[in-house]
This record gives structure tokens, C-alpha cells and sequence, in this order.
């Protein structure tokens, strides 16, 4: 990749990083919580997202930020109050530059009408005047293209020259240059800052031909001389036909701590030298006799070798340094003309081992990969595990004692194999945080959508969960958190009326439980209507008129395809998409969702998912002569049929009785096409799943063969789809064996039902 | 032997920007991403320039030059400050402190190579 695009994808990476800083910190002082350095962390967060944009030519983002930071600089310096209404609108700002941002990254557009409206809102907040000229002021946009004058970024102020002269000497003789005479005089504070005369004349030497003439004439007595002193000063004759800008540059940041002066001299060589040297140049506050001086005290006589003149007295100085430093071994730096505040060694060597203390905590505890490292060495580790596995197999079949030296050994490889996998996905772990951060802001944006007041509160952002599911556990949280404010939560009038406080609170939490995460989000709102839910089950054809249901099963009415209990479709929740959808997500990262309700105290709706999506719990079982791996997580128990308990529907279907309900009966065989014709349903074991599409589903297979955790191969990325199949693993025979789509496989035999008779399965009460 | 410049900046874009543009004109570069962790390496690095951002958490830019100004080692070190005010009162803080120079962010490579050799012996 081109590096600066490298660069680039950073800056975004940084940006999510600063925004997400930005907002949590603003939330702070929106909670009346943090402190100054909540500000400036604030600030810094908008300032660096500025620095970046800037330096990546993304103009509209720069331009917004830079209000943003100065209204945020008026709060860092006190003249505007943290008070909540000034944050509400920081907060949006924040939500604001988040798209400025996504749209430099070319995701998205921004609401232009929306970004002006808070520029003008921020500025209204500096109160007009401090930030009226902000917006345009001081942004800087790096233009490689454009040719500017190469100065445009210093702030000198520009000269006025004469330079009749020089143009007409130039007319006569057009090889010519025009010169300039510089005076220069340097002060202590210069040299203290690291400055040095030296690189100002080499500099000088690079834009022109110089002669650089020496006034030592201040140089005290040696007794008397300071060696950190500044007693030189310098005439320079340069020709060069980059102006004077060019010259002044050179002294650019040297300018305050030293007495300039460049002058035109003319055209040509023999453009008269002995000419005194005015001081009355404009800009430059000058100690004029000092000066004065300098071309009369023109004491090189050879102009051959300025540099080294100059170089010989700096040898010389040196030297002398050298010997003041022999003989006062504490006063000075060794290189004498760079002189520099001396601090007293020992003041020096107190201050310094407690700076390098205080900086000893936070930094370089952490390393940034390429994830597609990470993914190679998951990879390489499942290769690993298959290995073993096949060891294992090999060894028990070679008929070794369990008790040999090769079966303890394979064991102890085994723990470790399963350490180093362990391990490795901890690796791609990352807190939940990330995708919770991103929903404080849809909050705000619902709550002002439904005209809701609505507080959310976060736990447990730091459990840890892998990327993959991360990446994709967004979308679902979304809809559940659109969902919970636009249907769950009342309107603040219905709230106070019931005796709640008008703002509902939704909470969104994360925990580990049972090797998987738990994510919950509540509602303190009116719970599920049920009496509804079941009427538009009914309208809808979903359920059976005659059908009695528990208060859950009424309430996992919402996940059914089709469903959607908004009267009016609103354009929050009610983008054609409903609560099927988000248990689709869900169950497409091997999770489940269920959810609980108290009428008038609220609802959950509550995740589980699996840690990882590269390694799965399965039950390995026989279906004619193929191995096959169903996910342990599908399975609710597994049992023998009995002939009657079978009931026959339609030419191909069957159900089986569970406790009291039916559900449908699948022969995985016949589905995947291993074997045709009649099904002998009573042969063979039975798996009963929980399919959340349809309830539950029966599938008949031959035997178990029993449960292992298998590394999950993809079946497209290898081969290609195959409907009921959802991934392929390497079981330690060597042999692949796929795993089961359970919800898929129901589908298919659901689909052949239709085709071949009446649906059953929405005709029969639900199993439970 | 190539020179070493030590930037310090609490962005990582900056850091990067630097590193590159650096890397490429021949310099050696080690990083701090505040003023605190600078201290620290320049505690075990010998750094010919340095480069600064102002703006960071634990110890912003003026302290920080301050504390390597305070260092015998680092006295006559230059010091670029990077910030992205152009307005006189940072500038000037900055050299109170002991800068040396400065550069206007963003900065353009050119320009920046520019000043580091500017100032680098």
C-alpha cells in the first residue's frame, strides 16, 4: 500500500479512537462529572482530528472542527461554562464531525443543512464575537500543487525595498544578480535555544554566494569572557536573485532573538561595498550604532573562503571553551558559541531522574498487528488441532497401552494444543466497548425523533468478545435499542401519568456467562401488550385462533417473519425490517435471543452469543455412512422415537410428539439427498433442536457418535454454498464432515411440505 | 551515520506523517506520544533534533522543553515545535521555553525536512 494511504487509513483508525474519547468525555460533563482536564482531553481529541484532516487536504472536516475547537478552546480557558446546555450542543457537534469524518473516509454523506445550523450554534455559544472570524482564520490547507511563494506560512512582516538600483544594474548586465547586504547580530537567548550562527550561514550559503565578514571586536578579555556570551556579529554580502523573503526566511526563527538588517546593495560585483548599511528598514526595531559599525570593521581582506573564516573563528572559540570548560569543569557545554541558560548542574540533575519518574506509567504496554496476522496464525492453529486430533485417532488405532509413554505425551500435547487455541482467540478478543460506544449517539438521535426523554446506562463494555462477533453484533444492538425506545418506552406524559419519572431509562449490558456473552437490553417502559401481539398474530395468520399461549410465547411472537406492532410505521423502527430479522443476525453468529417482559415495569431482550465463530461445541453424529456435525447449542436433548409417537402428515412429513406437542420431523439424510425413498422414522436417534425461525424441529439421524469441539472451515470460501450446510470441519480420521444450518434444514423440509400438502406446522399449536 | 530525530506527538497520524517523511529523507527516528514519555526517552536515547507537538496529555509541549532544556545532555539540542496555531502567543511561549523553531502544521515534507536541516548541525 502506498504509505501515505497507510497514513490515512491510521488517521481514521485514530479518528474513531478521538471520537469515541470525545464523546465519552463530553457525556462526562454532561453528567456533571470531570474536571479540567476533561476539557482538554475534549479539546485535544478535536484538535488532533483537525491536525490529521489538515494534513490529508479534507477541507469540509477541517473547517468544521476548527469551530468545534474554538468553542471548545473558549470552554478550556473558563469564558464559557461545562453547564449541560452548551454540552447538549458539543454533543451533537460530536455527532456532526463523526460524519464529517465518515464522509472524508467516503462513507456516507453529511447533513450540510444540519452542519451549518451547529456551526452557527457553536459560534452563538462562544457568544458571536471570539468566534465570528474563527471559521476561516488560521486553516492552513496543505497544497503540494499550488506554487506559493514558499513563505506564506511566517508571519513577517514583508518589506518594502528599493530596488531601482539593482533593476537597472541588472539591465546593463543581465548575468548579473542582485545583492543584498545582512547585518547580523545575534543575543544570548539565541544560542540558548539552540540556535547557531553557523547553520544561518550555511543556509545563506545555499541561496546564494556569500562573504561573510566577522566583527570579533566585542570579544572581551579572555578573563572577562562569558563563555555562553554572544559578543560576535556578522556582515554578510550575498548575491542571489530569490529576493529578500528568501533571506529573511533563513532568519525566520531567529528573528526576535537577534538585530537584523538586509539591505539591497545592487546588481553586480561591483556594486559598491564600502556603502553603509541603513537601519531604518521598516519592520526591524534596530540598535543602529551596533550595527553602524560592522562594514567599517570589514577586516577580511580575502574574500576567498568566507565560510572558513568564520569556521576558524568558531574552531577558535571552541577551543577557548574548551580550556574555560578544563579549568571550570561545571559552568558549560562543551561546543562554546552555543550558549544557553545554564542551569546549575546540580538543579539540573535534582529535576531530572523525577521527570523520568513521573513518565514511567502508561506507555508501550500494547502492540499493533496486522489482523490478517492474527487470522494466520488462527488458522494455522486449527490446522494445529486437526493435527493432534488425527494423532490422537492414529495412536488409538495403532492399539498403544493408554498407560504408554506416546498416549501420556499425546495428552499433554492435547492441554497445550488447547491452551495455544485458547490463547490465540484471546487474542482477537476485544472489549464490546467499541460497538457500545457508537450508541449513546443513537439515543440522542431516537429520542429526538419520538419526542422521548431517554438516559442510557452501560455495564460491562469492557467483556471481551471476538472482532468478528463485534463487527456484526452492531447492527443487531441497533435495531433492539431503536426498538426498545420507539416501542417500549412511553411518552414522558404517559410516563408521569403511570407515576415514572418522564425520562425512561434504557440499558444495555454485557456479561460473560457459561463460555458466552450475555447481552442485555432493557426498557423501564411499558412492557409487551400482549392482547396486542396476539391480535396481530391472529390478523396475520401466525398463530391459530384457537391457540393458548403462555405470556412467553406470546411475547416471542415479535420474532416471527411478518410480524411488526407498530400501527403506524415509523421511521425509526419500522424500516421494513422487524424483530425476525434481528434473531436472524443473531442466530447467523450462532447466538439466540429470548426476551422477558412485566407489563408497565419494562422489557429485556437478552443475547447469547458464542465468544468465538472460529471453533464450535458439536455433536458429531452418523447419517447414512456421512459424518455430520450438528452445533451443541441448536440441541435441546436427544431421544429414541417411538413408533407412536410418529405421526404421519402428507406423503414425505412426519411429526413427532414431544411431551405433549408436536413438532415437525426432519430426515436429515433425505433432505441432503443421501438417501431416497421411504423413511423408516423409528430407526435411528432423534436430535431436538430449537430452530428459532420455526420453534422447534426434530431431526432424525442414525447415531451419535459423540461431542467434540471442531475448528470451523468455510465451506464457501473453499468450495461453495450448499443450502442446510453451514461451514465443513476436519474431524481427526482426517475425513471432512460438515455442519448442520439447523435452521436452514428446517427450512428446506418446511418448503418441501408446502409444496406437497397443507402446511402443517403453522397449523399445529406451537411446540414449547 | 544518519541523524536521529525524536518526535514527540499524542496523535498517531502525526507520529506516522513524521516517521514517514523522515524515514524518507534519511533520518533515524524514535517516537514518544507525550511530553512525559519523550522525557523518558530521551533518558535512554541520544537524539540530534527534536520535534514537538504542544498540545498533549501529561505534559504538554512547553513543559516538555523545558525538561529537556533543564538536561545538560540537551541543552544545545534543536528543538522544532509543531503546532497547528499560528497565532504569536504560542509561538512565543514556546520559545521562552527554549525552542528553537517551528513548524506550522500541516506541514508539507519538503517543508518540514526543510527546517529540520535548518537547524541540525
Amino acid at each position: 500500500m502506498d504509505p501515505l494511504e497507510a497514513i490515512k487509513a491510521t488517521f481514521f483508525q485514530e479518528c474513531d479512537e478521538l471520537l469515541a474519547d470525545l464523546e465519552s468525555g463530553l457525556l462526562e460533563l454532561e453528567g456533571g462529572g470531570g474536571d479540567i482536564e476533561t476539557v482538554n482531553a475534549v479539546f485535544r481529541a478535536v484538535h488532533s482530528v483537525k491536525g490529521g484532516a489538515g494534513a490529508f487536504g479534507l477541507e469540509p472536516l477541517v473547517r468544521f472542527a476548527h469551530v468545534f475547537e474554538t468553542t471548545l478552546d473558549e470552554m478550556r480557558s473558563g469564558r464559557l461554562a461545562t453547564e449541560p446546555a452548551a454540552v447538549k450542543v458539543m454533543l451533537r457537534a460530536a455527532d456532526v464531525l463523526a460524519d464529517h469524518v465518515s464522509a472524508a473516509r467516503g462513507q456516507g454523506v453529511v447533513d450540510e443543512a444540519g452542519s451549518v445550523r451547529l456551526v452557527g450554534e457553536l459560534k452563538a455559544l462562544c457568544g458571536g464575537g471570539a468566534a465570528e472570524g474563527g471559521a476561516d482564520d488560521e486553516v492552513v490547507m496543505v497544497d503540494t500543487e499550488v506554487e506559493d511563494d514558499g513563505f506564506g506560512d511566517f508571519d513577517f512582516t514583508p518589506v518594502i525595498v528599493e530596488i531601482d538600483a539593482p533593476a537597472e544594474a541588472a539591465a546593463l548586465d543581465p548575468a548579473a544578480l542582485p545583492t543584498w547586504r545582512i547585518g547580523f547580530k545575534p543575543s544570548r537567548a539565541m544560542y540558548a535555544k539552540a540556535n547557531e550562527t553557523a547553520l544561518l550561514l550555511r543556509e545563506l550559503d545555499r541561496i546564494g554566494a556569500c562573504q561573510v565578514a566577522l566583527n570579533a571586536d566585542s570579544l572581551p578579555d579572555f578573563d572577562a569572557l562569558d563563555p555562553e556570551e554572544s559578543y560576535f556579529s556578522w556582515t554578510i554580502d550575498i548575491e542571489t536573485d530569490q529576493g529578500e523573503g528568501a533571506i529573511r526566511e533563513v532568519f525566520e526563527f531567529v528573528e526576535d532573538d537577534c538585530e537584523i538588517v538586509v539591505e539591497a546593495t545592487g546588481a553586480g560585483a561591483e556594486a559598491p561595498l564600502d556603502a553603509p548599511l541603513s537601519f531604518d528598514t521598516p519592520s526591524e526595531p534596530l540598535d543602529a550604532p551596533a550595527l553602524a559599525a560592522a562594514p567599517e570593521v570589514e577586516v577580511v581582506a580575502e574574500p576567498a573562503t568566507p565560510d572558513g573564516d568564520v569556521m576558524a573563528l568558531l574552531e577558535r572559540a571552541k577551543l577557548a571553551a574548551a580550556e574555560i570548560q578544563a579549568t571550570a569543569p561545571a559552568s558549560a557545554p562543551a561546543d562554546a558559541p552555543r550558549a544557553a541558560a545554564p542551569p546549575p548542574p546540580a538543579a539540573a540533575a535534582a529535576t531530572h531522574p523525577a521527570d523520568g519518574g513521573d513518565a514511567k506509567t502508561g506507555a508501550g504496554t500494547t502492540i499493533r498487528v496486522d489482523l490478517e496476522r492474527v487470522d494466520r496464525l488462527i488458522d494455522l492453529v486449527g490446522e494445529l488441532v486437526i493435527n493432534q486430533a488425527m494423532l490422537t485417532q492414529r495412536v488409538g488405532e495403532s492399539g498403544l497401552a493408554r498407560s504408554s509413554t506416546v498416549s501420556v505425551g499425546l495428552e499433554d500435547l492435547e492441554h497445550l494444543t488447547r491452551e495455544i487455541q485458547d490463547s490465540v482467540m484471546a487474542i482477537r478478543a476485544q472489549p464490546v466497548k467499541s460497538v457500545f460506544q457508537r450508541m449513546p449517539r443513537l439515543v440522542r438521535e431516537v429520542a429526538a425523533m419520538t419526542n422521548k426523554q431517554v438516559r442510557l446506562t452501560t455495564e460491562g463494555e469492557n467483556t471481551e468478545v471476538d472482532k468478528t462477533v463485534i463487527e456484526r453484533l452492531s447492527d443487531p444492538l441497533i435495531h433492539m435499542i431503536r426498538n426498545a425506545i420507539d416501542h417500549g418506552l412511553e411518552k414522558p406524559e404517559v410516563r408521569v401519568a403511570a407515576g415514572k419519572p418522564a425520562e425512561g431509562v434504557v440499558k444495555l449490558c454485557a456479561l460473560h456467562r457459561s463460555g458466552r456473552i450475555v447481552i442485555e437490553v432493557s426498557d423501564d417502559g411499558a412492557g409487551i401488550n400482549r392482547e396486542r401481539v396476539k391480535q396481530i398474530a391472529l390478523d396475520k395468520g401466525l398463530i391459530a385462533p384457537d391457540a393458548t399461549l403462555t405470556d412467553e410465547e406470546t411475547d416471542n411472537l415479535i420474532f416471527l417473519p411478518g410480524f411488526s406492532t407498530a400501527a403506524t410505521v415509523s421511521d425509526i423502527s419500522g424500516r421494513g425490517v422487524g424483530m425476525d430479522v434481528v434473531r436472524r443476525q443473531v442466530q447467523a453468529l450462532g447466538g439466540r435471543i429470548s426476551i422477558t417482559s412485566i407489563p408497565g415495569k419494562g422489557s429485556t431482550f437478552s443475547l447469547s452469543l458464542p465468544l468465538t465463530l472460529a471453533v464450535l461445541d458439536g455433536m458429531v453424529v452418523g447419517v447414512s455412512g456421512h459424518t455430520l456435525v450438528t452445533p451443541l447449542t441448536a440441541i435441546i436433548e436427544t431421544l429414541q422415537p417411538k413408533a407412536n409417537d410418529v405421526r404421519l402428515l402428507g406423503p414425505n412429513g412426519a411429526v413427532l410428539a414431544v411431551r405433549d406437542a408436536y413438532v415437525p420431523l426432519v430426515d436429515v439424510g433425505a433432505v441432503l439427498g443421501y438417501r431416497k425413498g421411504e423413511t423408516d422414522w423409528t430407526t435411528g436417534v432423534v436430535l431436538l433442536v430449537e430452530s428459532e425461525v420455526g420453534g422447534r424441529a426434530a431431526l432424525l439421524v442414525d447415531a451419535i457418535q459423540g461431542q467434540r469441539q471442531v475448528v470451523i472451515k468455510s465451506l464457501e470460501a473453499n468450495y461453495q454454498r450448499v443450502e442446510g450446510i453451514a461451514a465443513a470441519t476436519i474431524l481427526g480420521d482426517g475425513r471432512v464432515a460438515l455442519i448442520l444450518d439447523v435452521d436452514a434444514l428446517i427450512d428446506v423440509r418446511r418448503k418441501d411440505a408446502r409444496r406437497s400438502a397443507a402446511p402443517p406446522a403453522a397449523r399445529l399449536p406451537l411446540a414449547s | 551515520m544518519s541523524k536521529t530525530v525524536l518526535t514527540v506527538d499524542d496523535s498517531r497520524t502525526m507520529r506516522d506523517m513524521l516517521m514517514l517523511t523522515l524515514k524518507n529523507a534519511g533520518y533515524r527516528v524514535v517516537q514518544a506520544v507525550d511530553g512525559a514519555h519523550g522525557l523518558e526517552v530521551l533518558a535512554g536515547e541520544n537524539a540530534d533534533i527534536i520535534i514537538t507537538d504542544i498540545n498533549m496529555p501529561r505534559l504538554d509541549g512547553f513543559g516538555f522543553i523545558e525538561g529537556v532544556r533543564q538536561d545538560p545532555r540537551h541543552r544545545a539540542t534543536p528543538i522544532l515545535v509543531l503546532t497547528t496555531e499560528s497565532d504569536g502567543e504560542k509561538k512565543t511561549r514556546a520559545r521562552n521555553a527554549g525552542a528553537t523553531g517551528w513548524i506550522v502544521k500541516p506541514f508539507n515534507p519538503d517543508k518540514l525536512v526543510d527546517a529540520v536541516r535548518r537547524v541540525a548541525a
